[in-house]
């Protein structure tokens, strides 16, 4: 290629792309008007478009369609693999401090509490196990907006599916089960669960395992008490929280910040009968019926919304509790 | 939230081609069937967060092209590292392009001199030949500029043209993929 002339040089860029098919119409027009006249080139352009006819056959001859399906098949698998451990999260501040909130594409993993710190290597998400834990965005964001509309008690619900992997075995598991279907405004106690869950023995095992509840507020492990109506052991030493959280739901807590109890007289009870029905606090011995046998009612809409009936001797429709 | 299509849908559309783009800069089916999954683990991985008028393919091509270049790097460290304990190793690969230039066949020359480009033309070469990618998303993956995409493709196709001096090509000139 040396000594060629100054304009056959410049016009080389152009004279590659048009013969292969890639130029502007400009720089085709000006390759035109130069080949016409300079031989060498002409030779030059005849030769790249035999160059890009061979690519052109190379393009038409892949990889043998056996190797890729083997590849393919390879990757489903793989990404079966990364889909059952993918856990996105994000953490935000919060009136309660920072508060992680986790998903997987099966729902919501967890809720935690992080307190002042906000780094995942604060959350159990970074120690557990068959997890890749992943920051995420726009979607747990509107779980958080959720979360706080319900704080603020915009929000009786939170319906989102949840995934319980993290929950520690089976029992955990039911126990969450059997938690999750305590409906807002109720309260009931760890025997109660313990009694739901076919377990009656095991009330303590049961309070363990909402102290390891992977998603708290969520899981409504606030609405579990102790049979007397005491206000035990929420997320270590957050009773407080447990109060404000049944508070917002109607139901009040009276006593110290260390020993609160829910207070029995302004709420309505609930003892499995086959009349379904409800009573005041009032009506014979109930108020002195252990929790957990008893379902303790905010309110009588919710009653109403369980499909229970007014008691026809204390009558709590004629004389509803005051709010 | 999400891409517009669920990633089924993605895999099912990009795999094969991805694949066969990362067979042709690496010349090796292991290498692709390895960094080709990679590819689209990486890319779900991500793809809650990507726009929904993102060009997908285009996105595609990027982390594919990224993992490639990851991946000889660390194979060149890999091999500066044998030499250093002087375990000269021969490269034992039949498909490699020594034994290949022996037929003299264009079609094979012309693969083995793809395969010896530098590897940002051999990639910028083989997105816009083979698999008609725009500059702008082939700048995106290279990390450069359309320009620069555009020159890495012309020094390409004139170190292919040196190297297939004098040599008699298929005559294939009337049939232009374009």
């Amino acid at each position: 290629m040396k000594g060629k002339p100054q304009n056959c040089l410049e016009i080389e860029v152009d004279l590659v792309a048009a013969a292969t098919g890639d130029a502007e119409p400009g720089a085709v027009h000006r390759v035109e008007r130069h080949i016409d006249f300079c031989a060498p080139c002409r030779g030059e352009f005849h030769r790249y478009r035999e160059i890009d006819g061979a690519v052109g056959a190379l393009r038409r001859s892949p990889a043998a369609a056996e190797s890729v399906a083997r590849a393919r098949e390879g990757l489903e698998s793989r990404l079966a693999d990364l889909r059952s451990r993918l856990v996105s999260y994000r953490i935000f501040p919060s009136p309660l401090g920072h508060i992680l909130i986790a998903r997987s594409e099966h729902g919501v993993a967890l809720v935690e509490y992080l307190g002042e710190r906000s780094e995942l290597a604060a959350s159990r998400l970074s120690r557990a196990t068959g997890v890749e834990p992943q920051e995420d965005g726009a979607d747990i964001e509107a779980l958080f907006r959720e979360l706080l509309e319900y704080l603020q008690g915009d929000r009786t619900r939170l319906p989102w599916a949840l995934d319980l992997r993290l929950a520690r075995s089976d029992f955990h598991r039911a126990v969450l089960h059997a938690t999750a279907a305590v409906p807002y405004g109720a309260v009931t106690s760890y025997a109660g669960i313990a009694a739901e869950i076919g377990k009656p023995a095991a009330t303590r095992a049961v309070a363990q395992a909402l102290r390891w509840n992977p998603l708290p507020i969520v899981v409504p492990c606030h609405r579990i008490i102790g049979t007397s109506g005491a206000l035990t052991g929420y997320s270590g030493n957050k009773i407080g929280l447990k109060r404000e959280l049944l508070a917002v739901e109607g139901i009040r807590a009276v006593g110290t910040p260390r020993d609160s109890h829910v207070a029995r007289q302004t709420l309505y009870h609930y003892e499995r009968n086959e009349q379904r029905e409800y009573c005041l606090p009032t009506c014979g011995d109930i108020a002195r019926r252990p929790i957990g046998r008893v379902t303790l009612l905010a309110s009588r809409a919710l009653a109403d919304s369980l499909g229970l009936v007014p008691c026809t001797s204390c009558r709590p429709d004629l004389h509803p509790l005051a709010v | 939230m999400m891409g517009a299509q669920p990633f089924e849908t993605i895999v099912g559309a990009h795999h094969a081609e991805i694949y066969r783009y990362i067979r042709r800069v690496t010349s090796r089916a292991t290498e692709a069937e390895d960094l080709s999954q990679e590819t689209f683990l990486r890319a779900y991985r991500a793809y809650r967060t990507l726009g929904p008028e993102a060009n997908v393919r285009a996105w595609l091509f990027a982390i594919a092209t990224n993992l490639t270049r990851n991946h000889f790097r660390s194979e060149k460290r890999r091999r500066v590292a044998y030499q250093a304990a002087s375990i000269e190793r021969r490269e034992a690969d039949p498909d490699g392009p020594e034994s290949e230039a022996r037929f003299g066949e264009a079609k094979v020359l012309l693969e083995s001199t793809v395969g010896r480009l530098p590897l940002k033309q051999r990639q910028a070469f083989i997105m816009r030949k083979i698999h008609d990618l725009d500059y702008e998303a082939i700048g995106q993956s290279l990390d450069c500029s359309a320009e620069s995409a555009r020159a890495h493709v012309f020094q390409a196709l004139r170190k292919i043209r040196l190297s297939l001096d004098g040599q008699a090509l298929a005559p294939t000139t009337t049939e232009q993929p374009r």
